[in-house]
């Protein structure tokens, strides 16, 4: 594989990307509303009325040692930091997901319906080159997103504790570094290998879409379910998962590659 | 040398036969025509050639590189202009041609600038080279195509519809790299195309085919003699009666006689313009028609082509 050719398709598309506001708007409008709207609902409205409500669930599968860290908060403190640090933790597994869904199922099918496939695959760009370049362009918006978010999210958290636990910042430790910068990061590629090896296969991107999300809702109730898991029982549980969706990744790209065919890319050019 | 060789290729879609034992070959400096009706096969066996689908049978060697064990060199061997122009549409120009320069391997960004300059200016490209190409209107795309397909100086083009959506100007242009392509940097081209003015002027050779099929091979001047075996000339009477075709026939060298009442007109084939041209007039006179003239008739590829193309029964394969 000669890396050459993977960032001359990378840099391409990201080109294409930037300049197609169809793909750019739901990549970016996705964060801004898990990372600033819902965040800055959630944790406004428990801080002021003090109540555990839902969370009751959450708080009784805490363990023992962040049960005992409580015991120095007050009621609303303890909601706050519960809906700072565990509730809203998978919505930043979420963010890849869905930021990568647009770009990766465009990457072939849209160049299906635009016609440019067949120049493309008329070039020497070998199959992993070119199934690569796709899915890191997709990877990458995804990761851009994804650390966006994490930034504003932490500002506005901090924001709002610097003032509720007198000047303490409760975010970022050591699992939400985890979570963002490892696990974020194998859960999206996997995603985004999957998705990619649809859109090679389909007639266009809505068709990409819909199996994209038929076949990722699942995904993500595993994965919410397991983050929840993974983020209350911490750092290790989090090198587990990330451990078994790196080889999910690699997984996903030499079934990818092994998938690719031009003739049949080709044949579904509409 | 041979550029192309193919040997009884095959493409089978489902039931569908796309291609049917086709062979053909085109050496260094020459310019193979493909002719034929839509889905007659021309783009499924440049596509099998570019190495873009597999064949279900046969073999090709392309710039000495064989189409099934070595497609990554036959790739890079080849310049594709494709049915559609294929270009990205939030690119400019000069974005465009950058991107497969460097894909076909056009490491040296001197010379990739000189090529892409080089190309837009000739191709009256160069003043829109910033422009992206959704702006361009639908013959400057196929300009643009036709510089992708030869950027990176080939050995073998395929060239499918190169001169569709241009105004006469820009065809002759593109015409004229062609030919100079061929004849004189020694590439060889394999063009698919509707336009027979394309092949008149610029095919060594043509293939026509029909369901697949080939039909017939071999310049342009022998496949209009093979459809049309024999000399041909008209004659312009005042009037004419239908009975006249049956009469004409019986003079000896006559082979065909085509009426058409509404214009006077008869068109016949015979063995020799010399000698029957005097016995037809003889006759015609003789039966009381009034000759106003005789003209002999060249046949022409786009008459030998509709005869072949609209001829279920015939095969005048070679």
């Amino acid at each position: 594989m000669k890396f050459d050719n993977v960032a001359l398709v990378f840099k391409k598309d990201w080109v294409e990307i930037s300049r197609n506001w169809q793909v750019l708007f739901p990549v970016m409008v996705v964060p801004i509303v898990f990372s600033m709207i819902l965040p800055l609902t959630m944790l406004n409205f428990p801080s002021q009325t003090g109540a555990l409500g839902p969370l009751q669930g959450l708080f009784s599968n805490l363990p023992g040692t962040v049960k005992a860290l409580f015991l120095n908060f007050d009621q609303r403190q303890v909601i706050f930091y519960m809906v700072a640090v565990y509730f809203f933790a998978p919505f930043f597994l979420i963010i890849p997901l869905i930021a990568a869904s647009v770009i990766a199922s465009d990457s072939f099918a849209g160049e299906k319906e635009r016609r440019t496939i067949e120049a493309l695959l008329a070039t020497p760009v070998s199959d992993s080159e070119m199934f690569l370049g796709k899915m890191l362009v997709a990877f990458a918006a995804a990761m851009m997103s994804t650390l966006g978010s994490f930034i504003v999210y932490i500002s506005v958290v901090d924001t709002i504790s610097l003032g509720l636990f007198d000047g303490m910042l409760i975010l970022p430790n050591l699992t939400w570094l985890l979570l963002i910068f490892l696990l974020a990061p194998t859960v999206s590629l996997a995603s985004v290998g999957l998705t990619v090896t649809i859109s090679a296969r389909v007639k266009g991107f809505r068709e990409a879409q819909q199996i994209n999300a038929i076949l990722i809702v699942p995904i993500l109730v595993v994965v919410f379910g397991e983050a929840w898991i993974a983020v209350i029982l911490g750092p290790v549980t989090i090198a587990g998962l990330v451990g078994v969706f790196v080889l999910a990744d690699l997984l996903m790209f030499l079934l990818g590659v092994r998938l690719f065919n031009r003739e049949e890319i080709l044949s579904k050019m509409t | 040398m041979l550029g192309i060789e193919a040997v009884g290729l095959s493409k089978t879609f489902g039931s569908l036969k796309a291609v049917e034992d086709l062979s053909l070959s085109v050496p260094d400096g020459q310019v193979l025509a493909l002719l034929g009706p839509n889905g007659a096969g021309k783009t499924t066996t440049i596509r099998m050639l570019a190495c873009l689908i597999t064949p279900t049978s046969g073999t090709a060697l392309v710039a000495g590189y064989d189409v099934l064990k070595q497609p990554a060199l036959v790739r890079r061997s080849v310049g594709v202009l494709t049915e559609s122009p294929s270009l990205y549409e939030r690119l400019t120009a000069e974005e465009n041609l950058e991107f497969f320069a460097k894909a076909y391997g056009v490491t040296d960004p001197a010379e990739r600038r000189l090529r892409i300059s080089h190309l837009l200016e000739i191709l009256g490209l160069w003043e829109r080279r910033n422009d992206r190409v959704a702006t361009y209107s639908k013959g400057m795309r196929q300009k643009l195509a036709f510089a992708r397909a030869i950027l990176h100086k080939p050995p073998v083009l395929f060239l499918d519809e190169p001169t569709s959506n241009l105004d006469p100007s820009s065809a002759r242009l593109l015409r004229e790299e062609i030919h100079s392509m061929s004849k004189r940097e020694g590439r060889s081209i394999l063009l698919s195309t509707h336009r027979l003015e394309d092949v008149e002027r610029l095919a060594d050779r043509v293939i026509i085919l029909r369901n697949g099929k080939l039909l017939a091979e071999g310049s342009p001047h022998e496949v209009e003699g093979r459809v049309f075996a024999g000399e041909r000339f008209e004659v312009k009477l005042k009037a004419v009666m239908p009975e006249i075709r049956d009469r004409l026939l019986g003079v000896e060298g006559v082979k065909e006689v085509y009426v058409d009442s509404g214009a006077g007109m008869l068109n016949v084939t015979c063995e020799s313009i010399e000698d029957v041209v005097p016995r037809v007039v003889r006759k015609l006179v003789m039966d009381g028609y009034d000759v106003l003239s005789v003209k002999e008739v060249q046949g022409s590829l786009e008459d030998a082509y509709l005869k072949l193309v609209s001829n279920d029964s015939e095969n005048v394969r070679e």
